[in-house]
């Protein structure tokens, strides 16, 4: 995003995008990537949005909320989000803690993730309109 | 086989050899005889009790044999080969040390007997005989009871690596499906072990849908029932979801006490039920509507 | 050095064999300094050695030689070691001064140390100049002074303590704004833990700027200390630099994955607590010997305190959901937890991650 190794990595593939982060995010850090991938799903009109957390070894409280927030925001704006990728570690971590993703749906990884959007999206918004 | 090369001229060494092969050709010619003697006397020295008569037979035959060979052949290898082999059949059969060493004593014993037997009429001959004979029956005896407690530490081992795992067992059924029985009574340690494995084991085996089956613990605590709610939620975390069998009512009581939402926990009665259901959760494509929670 | 070693003919050979010391060579090392930093350069030291005498060396006893020459290079760098150790409480580099401006620096240093010895009373500053000047032992000072060598020493490190205190307040020109200052700086000096909580010098540094930008040398000192880590927290980065440092700390215990994620994921909810509700405060990771081996974490700020600890730590076991300060969660992570806050003074959270008993892995 701004200078420097790339923290985030967000591609379009088809109708979805996905958003890979590649190190642990700070707070600020992770509000400008909520505020990047929500811009970006309006002006893509995806449909389905890929959040790829492996590489973040802790998932605190606000990782959390914002991870959540970005699943709501882009629902507002007619796009399915996955996470993917919460490691078993960071998995056990969170329900201890107390947290968890709420209603956004989880998968193992890219892969699953992917899968499982090709379920939830069975028309892949090739035609003009994308929207209902 | 070999009694037929004989020649005159001998080393030293060699003519130890020479005196094994005569010996080994008379060990075959009477081994019917010298086997039945051997095992007549494991029978009295109440050794081998675990083994049926006919196990016991089959196995003294195929010692006896061996043993020969290992005479004959005098290297190391066939002799070590020949200790393992023999401990790996025996020790399944419930023999003790002793039993082993005994039997490998005895079958020394009765056929140095039979040498005296052969050769008492020429008392130098059987000096010489038993010369060749006594440091190789040893060294057999020796090698075998050494092996035998490798082996017996090894097969140890293995079962107590197999009891830990079983403790606390991840099996991955068919693709993309874990079954974890929960057997005995869980504290909060083993219960955070159990989930720690569940979690490893569903990205190992890249698994989407886990069974649970308690029917095997009788008793859940509240601290417990709270691991296995926290369990459930960080399965789906990593995208898998949970299936839990063999609920009972007293288990069911004591989560809704601490606050569980039953109706949000995929719960079936018995293990066979949670298997169908899993599968009808890989096989048939779930549709997830939008805003919607399946699990 | 290595220039010579490698214009020499014939040490090809001697060079191999030398290559062949290594594995042993740095077990002897390795045998003396363990995980030492330096361990590594003490191999290379002996190496170098070895190689440069080889040409001089019997066949045969390039070994035996390699291993005595390992011994020396290990007992110089104890040596060393300890001299620097000895010289620590020094605030001042005794070596010559280069260049002028450092002799101008010199000249600083010089008269505030002067100022500062001027501030102690006469008997300590006696006994100091006694031992540290003129050589004398602290037996003979004690007998002298009809005391014991032990009372000495002590008083001794005490009268360095504010030594090293009354230098920095002179050196910076100030005088501390707070009759609290001085027993919190001189016991931050003489690195005393107890005396520190008992002047509540870890609150004092967050709430006195003046203390807190002169400690800063006087903690470095004891920033040494193995396995102790304090970190400034003032902004979002430092929650993560926190959070991976205790991780860090935490890994040189038995913890297992599971649990490094956990501490590290506790430090970093209450780092975020500091940064929201306090602006800025402090975070020590510590390793713990007694009564068990655990990971400690104490973090503190002097912000306006929490109003109701009661209420912040309760939310019900398994709600999820109301965020707040996210402190129950935090105490469900780890095995001890304590909160004092302060209304106006802020908040400390005390937490402990015990390693776990071996036999279960």
């Amino acid at each position: 995003m701004n200078g420097g190794p790339a923290l985030v990595s967000i591609m379009r593939q088809g109708s979805n995008l996905i958003a890979s982060v590649h190190t642990a995010l700070d707070d600020s850090e992770l509000v400008r990537f909520e505020r990047d991938l929500v811009d970006q799903i309006g002006e893509f009109r995806s449909r389905g949005v890929i959040i790829d957390v492996a590489a973040l070894d802790v998932i605190d409280s606000f990782a959390a909320l914002t991870l959540r927030r970005i699943a709501e925001m882009a629902r507002l704006r007619g796009a399915v989000t996955v996470l993917v990728g919460i490691q078993p570690e960071v998995a056990f971590t969170m329900v201890r803690l107390g947290i968890g993703t709420g209603d956004v749906p989880t998968a193992l990884d890219l892969e699953e993730g992917l899968e499982m959007l090709a379920r939830t999206a069975p028309h892949p918004a090739s035609g003009a309109d994308g929207r209902r | 086989m070999s009694d037929q090369q004989q020649e005159p001229e001998r080393t030293a060494a060699g003519e130890g050899e020479h005196l094994l092969s005569q010996l080994v050709a008379h060990l075959r010619e009477h081994r019917t005889r010298l086997r039945e003697e051997w095992a007549q006397r494991i029978q009295q020295a109440h050794l081998l009790n675990a083994m049926t008569p006919q196990e016991m037979s089959a196995e003294t035959t195929s010692v006896y044999d061996n043993y020969v060979e290992v005479l004959e052949t005098g290297s190391v290898e066939a002799l070590q080969h020949y200790a393992r082999d023999l401990s790996e059949r025996i020790i399944p059969r419930g023999v003790e040390t002793h039993e082993v060493v005994g039997i490998v004593l005895l079958l020394r014993d009765v056929l140095a007997r039979s040498l005296f037997e052969k050769y008492q009429r020429d008392f130098g001959l059987l000096n010489e005989v038993l010369d060749a004979y006594e440091p190789a029956a040893n060294r057999i005896a020796n090698t075998v009871a050494v092996s035998f407690v490798d082996e017996r530490e090894r097969v140890i081992r293995q079962q107590q690596d197999a009891i830990r795992e079983l403790s606390t067992p991840v099996l991955p059924v068919r693709e993309r499906l874990l079954i974890l029985p929960i057997i005995g009574v869980l504290d909060s340690e083993r219960a955070r072990q159990l989930t720690e494995q569940l979690l490893s084991g569903i990205r190992k085996h890249r698994a989407r849908v886990v069974v649970i089956d308690i029917t095997g613990s009788p008793d859940v605590d509240q601290t417990v029932a709270n691991h296995l709610v926290q369990t459930v939620d960080a399965s789906r975390l990593m995208g898998a979801s949970v299936i839990i069998t063999g609920l009972s009512p007293k288990i069911a009581q004591t989560l809704v006490t601490i606050g569980v939402d039953l109706s949000k926990m995929n719960t079936i009665g018995d293990l066979q039920g949670g298997l169908e259901e899993a599968e009808r959760l890989l096989g048939y494509t779930v549709t997830r509507k939008e805003g919607g929670t399946s699990s | 050095m290595s220039a010579t070693e490698r214009g020499e003919k014939g040490t090809g050979h001697a060079s191999a064999d030398v290559a062949d010391l290594i594995p042993m060579v740095r077990r002897i090392v390795g045998a003396r300094v363990g995980s030492h930093p330096a361990a590594d350069d003490l191999v290379q030291e002996t190496l170098t050695r070895v190689l440069a005498a080889s040409d001089t060396i019997e066949p045969g006893m390039l070994e035996p030689y390699a291993i005595v020459t390992a011994r020396n290079v290990v007992a110089t760098m104890w040596r060393d070691e300890d001299r620097k150790r000895r010289n620590r409480h020094r605030a001042i580099d005794l070596s010559e001064p280069e260049t002028p401006e450092a002799q101008l620096v010199l000249d600083e240093e010089q008269s505030a140390m002067a100022r500062a010895l001027g501030r102690l009373d006469e008997r300590e500053r006696r006994t100091l100049l006694e031992h540290e000047v003129s050589g004398t032992d602290t037996k003979t000072l004690a007998e002298s002074a009809g005391s014991t060598a032990g009372a000495i020493a002590a008083q001794l490190n005490r009268t360095r303590a504010r030594l090293r205190v009354e230098y920095l307040l002179a050196l910076q020109h100030v005088e501390p704004p707070t009759d609290r200052c001085r027993p919190v700086l001189i016991a931050l000096s003489s690195g005393d833990h107890r005396r520190q909580r008992e002047v509540r010098a870890a609150q004092h540094l967050l709430e006195c700027k003046d203390c807190a930008s002169l400690s800063q040398p006087l903690l470095e000192r004891g920033q040494q200390r193995e396995g102790s880590l304090r970190i400034t927290i003032a902004a979002d980065p430092d929650i993560v630099a926190a959070r991976s440092a205790a991780r860090e700390v935490a890994s040189r215990l038995k913890f297992g994955p599971t649990e490094l994620t956990v501490i590290a994921t506790a430090v970093s909810e209450v780092c975020r607590n500091i940064v929201r509700f306090a602006g800025s405060g402090e975070v020590v990771i510590e390793l713990l010997e007694s009564p068990r081996r655990g990971l400690q974490v104490v973090a503190r700020d002097a912000g306006p305190g929490i109003p109701s600890v009661e209420k912040a730590m309760s939310d019900g076991y398994s709600t999820y959901g109301g965020l707040g300060l996210g402190l129950p969660g935090v105490r469900r992570l780890m095995d001890e937890f304590a909160l004092v806050s302060e209304s106006g003074h802020g908040t400390t959270v005390t937490m402990t991650k015990w390693e776990r008993n071996t036999d279960d892995e």
